[in-house]
């Protein structure tokens, strides 16, 4: 690279840069897929896969450079690209016969990625660690002085905890390459507790409160080509305790998982690529009422030049819910892609549908998700 | 499907989407989050000392009625003294030219009656011709004479109200009801008899009223802007012709003598009578409800030592407030409809008072710097001889007593 080609390349990554820190500011309040089983437990915890990786059912996740769930993918990446994504979430909840109609839109994700040294890639970006966007209204009846009143409360939760990823990946070898990163685990939730007695003698109650969380965590990766087309890929990640804080007290301090996962991919012809990941996560660690939790994925990428198309299934345990054991979950992804202007942006199109099943409650979803990458 | 047309309707599902709805029912407590709202109802039963009352808020001239009672236990009755005319008057109404009174022919005296018992037949008002130097030390005992032999007018006023239009017309008396503001305006027809003008007296005439019905008869009469109105038809003289002029004089005096006096404050806590009296009671309110809940209900309990006496149009309101400053007996009430609470005072009735009085308590867990002192006073304050009587901390068994609801503060950020 020339010296003034490499000072237009630092002054676009400057301005990426502050790009990502003002990004990810806001990402405190971005989200991922919410669930009902994460109203009691710490959250709903995120899908750490691109639009790409999605669509295959996060089969591609460990090889996909755009996700942050492995580093070592890093490695490969050219020049400095950034990406984006956008979720639309239409949930459908039965519990206890009733069913509600919910929605959401999130932004969960954001990367930037590119070569600073020949053998070393850097990467920083957010994703939603755990979702805690929920809102829970409740109708009961409690004794009070000598009379059954009836009341209604209304508990809110309205924010996440977001992953700050700071990445370096650097390819060792033809077949090994390997990556590590720092995460910063930031965010808060604005959550507000709301009791309205039929009986106006007792006043409303209402009290409303910000908690703020922090962590912090390590993960590394591997990824090794066996053969040509055919690669493995092993990731691990320990994360420690997120801590809890209202109004400058600390309220809670709950350890966060170990994790580790792996996958392979098989790449059979130019057009054709095939995935399968799986994945460990102890979230038992967290406290009564959370899991252990392993989940797995196949996908497939069909297509070359400017388009393709995804498909997959994933498949697991949800890490909270009631009763002995966790909840289960299941989808099925589809998804496009397309490159446009020359292959210096990237459009991809996923739609995603699951189905969650535990402790007598069933959730229904749609997902309609719309990510971005630019290579400048 | 082409890239473009998917994006499009992606990009609309995503715009339908942008308005979230996340409110969904709880089942708990497995769907629930793990911090829940409780509630905690205590009777905070010996948390109310250094409580006592005194009387002297308001007394009679300084009350804004004027009570005429006839109830057994006291009998009260309204005295007022109108302003004086003066030795002339003008001859016309655009003339400053003025001639000498001669005299007065009659007069109309206008009462309005503010508070009534309508279940109470038979009410009778008594008018009776008072010297002109009644004033604010004058006594119940010092009008006696007066009153025994200066009656000059009766009327029914149930009588009065029930003839058509409410007019009598042989005596000259009528009334009007005022729906609006409840109240009955009286005017009584008085011949030169009764209202006699003294020239010496430049017409200043003073009069008092007592009240009677088949029972317990007790009613209010208006003071200062509503209060007793003379209108004079005298004869003036006009170069030794008598014109007649008819000017309105209002009382420049007005109050009430009642016996016998109220009996002495003793270790219970007595709201109303007259002269007013008020309670103060001290409440120490423990810091997990005043620094740490939110408190939903609040209820002062008060026994009755003593029922309310009275007529039952008596029925009052107590009104608990919070002050500004507890100075004892001194204290700046606090006249906030935030920072105040009622209840109705039944006449008779010796069932436990409970007033609501969470407003109170609020005010102090906003405020931790306000004394925590209520303060009992009756609504109207002087508004009539109903008096009630509270056991007090010295009588243990029966001392006042806080029963709180309220709610600790939520566990947010519990996992």
């Amino acid at each position: 690279m020339t010296g003034p080609a490499r000072g237009r390349a630092r002054g676009a990554g400057g301005t990426a840069w502050r790009a990502l820190v003002l990004v990810a500011v806001a990402a405190a309040r971005l989200g991922a897929q919410d669930s009902q089983y994460g109203v009691r437990g710490l959250g709903t915890p995120g899908r750490w896969e691109s639009v790409r990786a999605r669509s295959t059912g996060g089969a591609f996740g460990p090889f996909d450079p755009a996700s942050p769930l492995m580093e070592a993918s890093l490695a490969d990446v050219g020049s400095l690209a950034a990406g984006a994504m956008v979720g639309a979430a239409y949930r459908s909840v039965d519990l206890a016969g009733t069913t509600s109609a919910l929605r959401a839109t999130r932004f969960p994700l954001f990367t930037l990625a590119g070569r600073v040294l020949s053998r070393l890639a850097v990467a920083a970006g957010f994703t939603t660690y755990l979702d805690k966007s929920w809102d829970v209204t409740l109708r009961d009846s409690l004794l009070l002085r000598g009379v059954q009143q009836r009341y209604t409360d209304e508990i809110t939760s309205d924010g996440s905890v977001a992953d700050l990823r700071f990445a370096a990946a650097s390819r060792l070898s033809r077949r090994l390459a390997i990556g590590g990163a720092v995460h910063l685990l930031t965010g808060s939730t604005r959550m507000t507790a709301e009791r309205r007695f039929d009986d106006s003698t007792f006043q409303a109650f209402q009290q409303a409160a910000t908690v703020r969380y922090d962590g912090m965590g390590i993960s590394g990766s591997v990824l090794v080509g066996l053969a040509p087309g055919l690669s493995v890929a092993a990731w691990g990640r320990s994360d420690r305790r997120l801590r809890a804080v209202v109004a400058d007290t600390t309220v809670a301090e709950t350890d966060l998982p170990r994790m580790a996962g792996g996958g392979v991919q098989l790449l059979p012809s130019r057009k054709a690529r095939l995935a399968a990941a799986v994945a460990w996560r102890s979230w038992s660690r967290a406290g009564p009422g959370a899991f252990d939790t392993w989940s797995w994925s196949a996908g497939g990428e069909f297509g070359g030049g400017a388009s393709a198309l995804r498909f997959g299934v994933r498949g697991g345990q949800v890490p909270f819910g009631p009763g002995t054991s966790p909840p289960t979950e299941f989808a099925v992804a589809a998804g496009v892609g397309r490159a446009l202007s020359h292959g210096r942006a990237l459009i991809d199109l996923g739609v995603e549908r699951l189905a969650r099943t535990g402790g007598g409650l069933r959730e229904r979803v749609w997902s309609v998700l719309v990510g971005v990458a630019v290579r400048p | 499907m082409t890239a473009a047309r998917a994006t499009l309707v992606a990009g609309a599902l995503l715009a339908a989407a942008c308005v979230e709805r996340l409110s969904a029912p709880g089942q708990c407590p497995a769907f629930c989050p793990s911090g829940q709202i409780t509630v905690v109802d205590t009777l905070l039963a010996a948390n109310i000392a250094r409580d006592s009352a005194f009387r002297g808020y308001v007394d009679p001239p300084g009350d804004s009625l004027m009570l005429a009672a006839d109830l057994g236990f006291v009998d009260s009755r309204p005295i007022f003294r109108f302003r004086g005319v003066g030795p002339r008057l003008p001859i016309r109404t655009n003339d400053t030219t003025t001639g000498a009174v001669l005299g007065a022919d009659s007069a109309r005296l206008k009462l309005f009656v503010t508070r009534r018992d309508t279940a109470a037949h038979n009410l009778t008002l008594r008018l009776y011709r008072l010297p002109r130097s009644i004033d604010t030390a004058t006594s119940f005992a010092g009008l006696a004479g007066p009153f025994a032999d200066s009656l000059v007018r009766t009327v029914n006023l149930d009588t009065l109200l029930a003839r058509p239009s409410k007019k009598d017309s042989v005596t000259g008396d009528s009334a009007v009801v005022d729906t609006v503001n409840h109240r009955v305006v009286v005017w009584l027809k008085l011949d030169t008899a009764a209202a006699r003008y003294v020239a010496a007296d430049t017409g200043q005439v003073a009069y008092g009223l007592r009240v009677s019905a088949d029972s317990l008869a007790s009613i209010a009469l208006g003071k200062g802007g509503i209060g007793p109105e003379l209108q004079w038809y005298l004869k003036v003289d006009s170069l030794g012709t008598p014109v007649k002029r008819a000017p309105t004089v209002t009382a420049g005096f007005a109050s009430f003598v009642f016996d016998p006096p109220p009996p002495a404050l003793d270790s219970t806590l007595a709201v109303g009578g007259v002269p007013a009296a008020r309670s103060i009671l001290r409440v120490s309110l423990p810091r997990v409800i005043r620094d740490s809940a939110h408190i939903i209900r609040a209820t002062l309990l008060l026994v009755p030592a003593v029922a309310a006496r009275g007529a039952p149009a008596d029925s009052f309101q107590v009104e608990a407030h919070t002050v500004l400053a507890d100075f004892g007996a001194k204290s700046p009430l606090a006249i906030d409809v935030t920072r105040a609470d009622t209840a109705r005072i039944r006449i008779g009735a010796t069932d436990s008072v409970a007033i609501e009085v969470t407003n109170l308590l609020q005010a102090w867990a906003v405020d931790t710097t306000r004394p925590t002192t209520i303060v009992l006073r009756a609504q109207p304050e002087g508004g009539s001889f109903a008096e009630i009587r509270f056991y007090s901390s010295r009588t243990p068994a029966y001392r006042p007593a806080l029963r709180v609801t309220f709610l600790p503060r939520f566990p947010f950020g519990a996992p």
